[in-house]
């Protein structure tokens, strides 16, 4: 007879009590699969949004380009970086682009705002969000000519129509102000105020000739990476294949710092959430271990009569532990996997309660309530749950290794 | 009572705070008991029967005076040390049988064994072997809530000799059965006594175990009142 068969048995004693505390066990796997599943879900793609509003998850740009964006600052040969870069493992697209400020005005008004001058070639919808969410019209052909894709906000500020012309007023290479006519082509809405409302889409060669830049250069190569968690590693690889003095390469949370924020408190708050839910559920499976060890105190004295040693006992009471995490486990993944199938194949519609078109850190949400885990994230609750019972079975398998045998035998 | 002495009382007095009253369950008491002993202790309720037992089991410590268990003083060893000492030295048979409830009649007395580490080949020797001493060698797959109160009590004598201890201690072996299961047992003990020379000691009130013990201690307040050994 081994401890674990023992322990196995001393569990099943009493059915019940075992059954509900391996249900509380597994209704904290679901909890946490529902917690980080939500995280993994949701911050993958406010990450792969933030990355399809200009930047990518990898930013290859001018040194100092991120403190103070201006377009004096340029990155040379940017379409030979981009090709080099677009051979590198875990790279799915690069995007060469001019960033900058700008004076927009129409007939009748004149607005601030930001312009991004892309190649038709290189952008996607799939890659550029102002792109999948043109309204009206279409992008413009080619990088030449003099069509702008605005906003709607935009349009309505400035009483843009399709077809209507469009001054933008900005700075070149050394500093002079230069002026461009273009004429609207397309609108796009986002949901985003901040952006439909100050955003405009250039054709880049048309922007590199206004600017003065020559036919290689831009302001930045976005990179769309496979997984947005390999973010710092590719950073490092591309800064390693084509980094110099005059260039940096961030990742979004270097260029999307407000992004990085909002999800760094979120996932706190959800840490803490987690904490307090394990934590009560620990407090539970440590009473239903201390009682079973309480009521087999005689047991255990004799036990310790006929010659079990303290640290056997300490041992056996953990083994109780290890199996009851077991069935926890093995409970809350048959409870967890159809709850878990249904949100993320399916998922929860919260569009009537927040909207279509609810935004945080300047990043659409998804009003669909979806989950996923990464697998790393199922090895973390699943160790982690494993743990936390196993460390409830600490303190009643201590106070059972302490039970002085003469006290629970009253008489041998 | 032989010569080669198992265990040694030596003044050993124990006292028990109830209360605000200091209550001496054993007072001075020196006893010494020799190999191959068939001995009971007996005397009236709170006399410090169980005491002694508790004392020389290493369960309970002395106030004052020395406990020796094959020459070792009990009170200068560690918790682990006593625990190997009580695993190896030791046979225990309780009142009340206390078996493990999860195990069967076979786990119950190779129970210790494991403790000791014993290879599988010889546990199962040596518990078929005893089991079919105490004749419940049909019975080995049984738990104990599926055996009589006189059969659990054979299963906790084999638990108790199995491992061929240096001293069994019994507390009030046959309290709680029928007195042909009584006997049963009794005749048992006296047979593992004479044919393989185990050392007895017995807490008790039974007549029928006085009246076979060949050495009757009793005990009155804690000390030893008469010691009589018959042959």
């Amino acid at each position: 007879m081994t401890l674990g068969k023992m322990a196995w048995r001393n569990l099943w004693r009493r059915k019940r009590r075992t059954l509900i505390t391996a249900f509380s066990i597994g209704f904290g796997v679901m909890l946490s699969v529902t917690f980080t599943g939500t995280g993994d879900y949701g911050y993958t793609n406010m990450i792969n949004a933030g990355a399809t509003m200009g930047l990518g998850h990898v930013t290859i740009e001018p040194r100092g380009y991120n403190q103070t964006p201006a377009l004096d600052k340029r990155l040379l040969k940017a379409e030979q970086i981009r090709e080099h870069v677009l051979t590198m493992p875990g790279v799915s697209d690069a995007i060469v682009r001019i960033m900058g400020q700008a004076m927009f005005a129409s007939a009748s008004k004149t607005v601030g705002g930001m312009f991004m001058a892309i190649d038709p070639a290189q952008d996607s919808a799939e890659q550029n969000l102002l792109l999948r969410s043109l309204v009206q019209g279409q992008l413009f052909p080619s990088a030449d000519g003099r069509g702008v894709v605005v906003g709607t906000k935009m349009a309505e500020k400035l009483n843009l129509r399709i077809g209507k012309k469009l001054v933008y007023t900005t700075t070149d290479i050394s500093g002079e102000i230069v002026s461009e006519i273009a004429r609207v082509v397309g609108i796009f809405e986002t949901g985003v105020n901040e952006v439909d409302g100050a955003m405009v889409l250039l054709p880049i060669n048309s922007a590199r000739a206004t600017l003065h830049y020559d036919t290689q250069d831009a302001t930045l190569v976005a990179v769309i990476i496979n997984d947005q968690r390999r973010a710092e590693r590719v950073r490092d690889e591309i800064a390693a294949a084509v980094g110099n003095p005059q260039r940096e390469v961030l990742t979004w949370k270097q260029t999307q710092a407000e992004l990085a924020g909002i999800i760094i408190m979120d996932k706190g708050g959800n840490y803490i959430l987690q904490l307090l839910i394990g934590l009560l559920i620990a407090a539970g499976i440590l009473n239903t271990l201390l009682m079973s060890v309480l009521e087999r105190k005689r047991e255990f004295g004799v036990m310790m009569a006929v010659g079990m040693s303290p640290a056997t006992l300490f041992r056996l009471v953990l083994v109780e532990s290890f199996w009851l995490a077991l069935i926890g486990l093995v409970v809350g993944i048959v409870i967890t996997t159809p709850w878990y199938a249904y949100l993320h194949y399916v998922g929860l519609d919260f569009s009537g309660a927040v909207g279509e078109d609810y935004s945080a850190g300047g990043v659409l949400v998804d009003p669909l309530f979806k989950i996923r885990l990464y697998k790393e994230s199922i090895t973390a609750i699943l160790a982690g749950v494993f743990g936390l019972t196993l460390l409830s079975g600490v303190y009643p398998a201590w106070r059972a290794g302490r039970i002085p045998p003469v006290d629970s035998l009253k008489v041998i | 009572m032989t010569h080669q002495s198992i265990v040694r009382l030596e003044d050993a007095t124990k006292v028990y705070q109830q209360g605000k009253v200091e209550v001496r369950a054993v007072d001075g008491l020196s006893l010494s008991i020799g190999k191959g002993d068939f001995a009971a202790l007996c005397g009236p309720s709170g006399s410090g029967k169980t005491t002694v037992l508790n004392l020389i089991g290493g369960l309970d410590v002395p106030t004052n005076g020395r406990v020796l268990l094959e020459n070792q003083d009990l009170a200068t060893l560690t918790r682990s040390q006593v625990s190997a000492i009580r695993r190896d030295r030791l046979g225990f048979v309780f009142q009340a049988y206390n078996l493990i409830p999860v195990l069967t009649a076979y786990e119950n007395a190779e129970f210790v064994l494991k403790l000791q580490g014993v290879s599988e080949q010889e546990c199962r020797d040596r518990v078929m072997g005893i089991l079919r001493e105490v004749g419940l060698e049909d019975l080995e797959n049984r738990r104990p809530d599926e055996m009589s109160g006189g059969q659990q009590q054979r299963v906790a004598i084999a638990r108790a000799i199995v491992t061929r201890p240096a001293i069994v201690l019994a507390d009030e072996p046959t309290a709680n059965v029928d007195s042909t299961t009584a006997d049963a047992l009794l005749n048992l003990m006296q047979r593992l006594n004479q044919d393989y020379g185990g050392t007895f000691l017995f807490s008790t009130h039974d007549h029928r175990v006085m009246d076979r013990a060949r050495r009757l201690i009793r005990l009155r307040d804690g000390k030893i009142e008469t010691d009589e050994v018959r042959h």
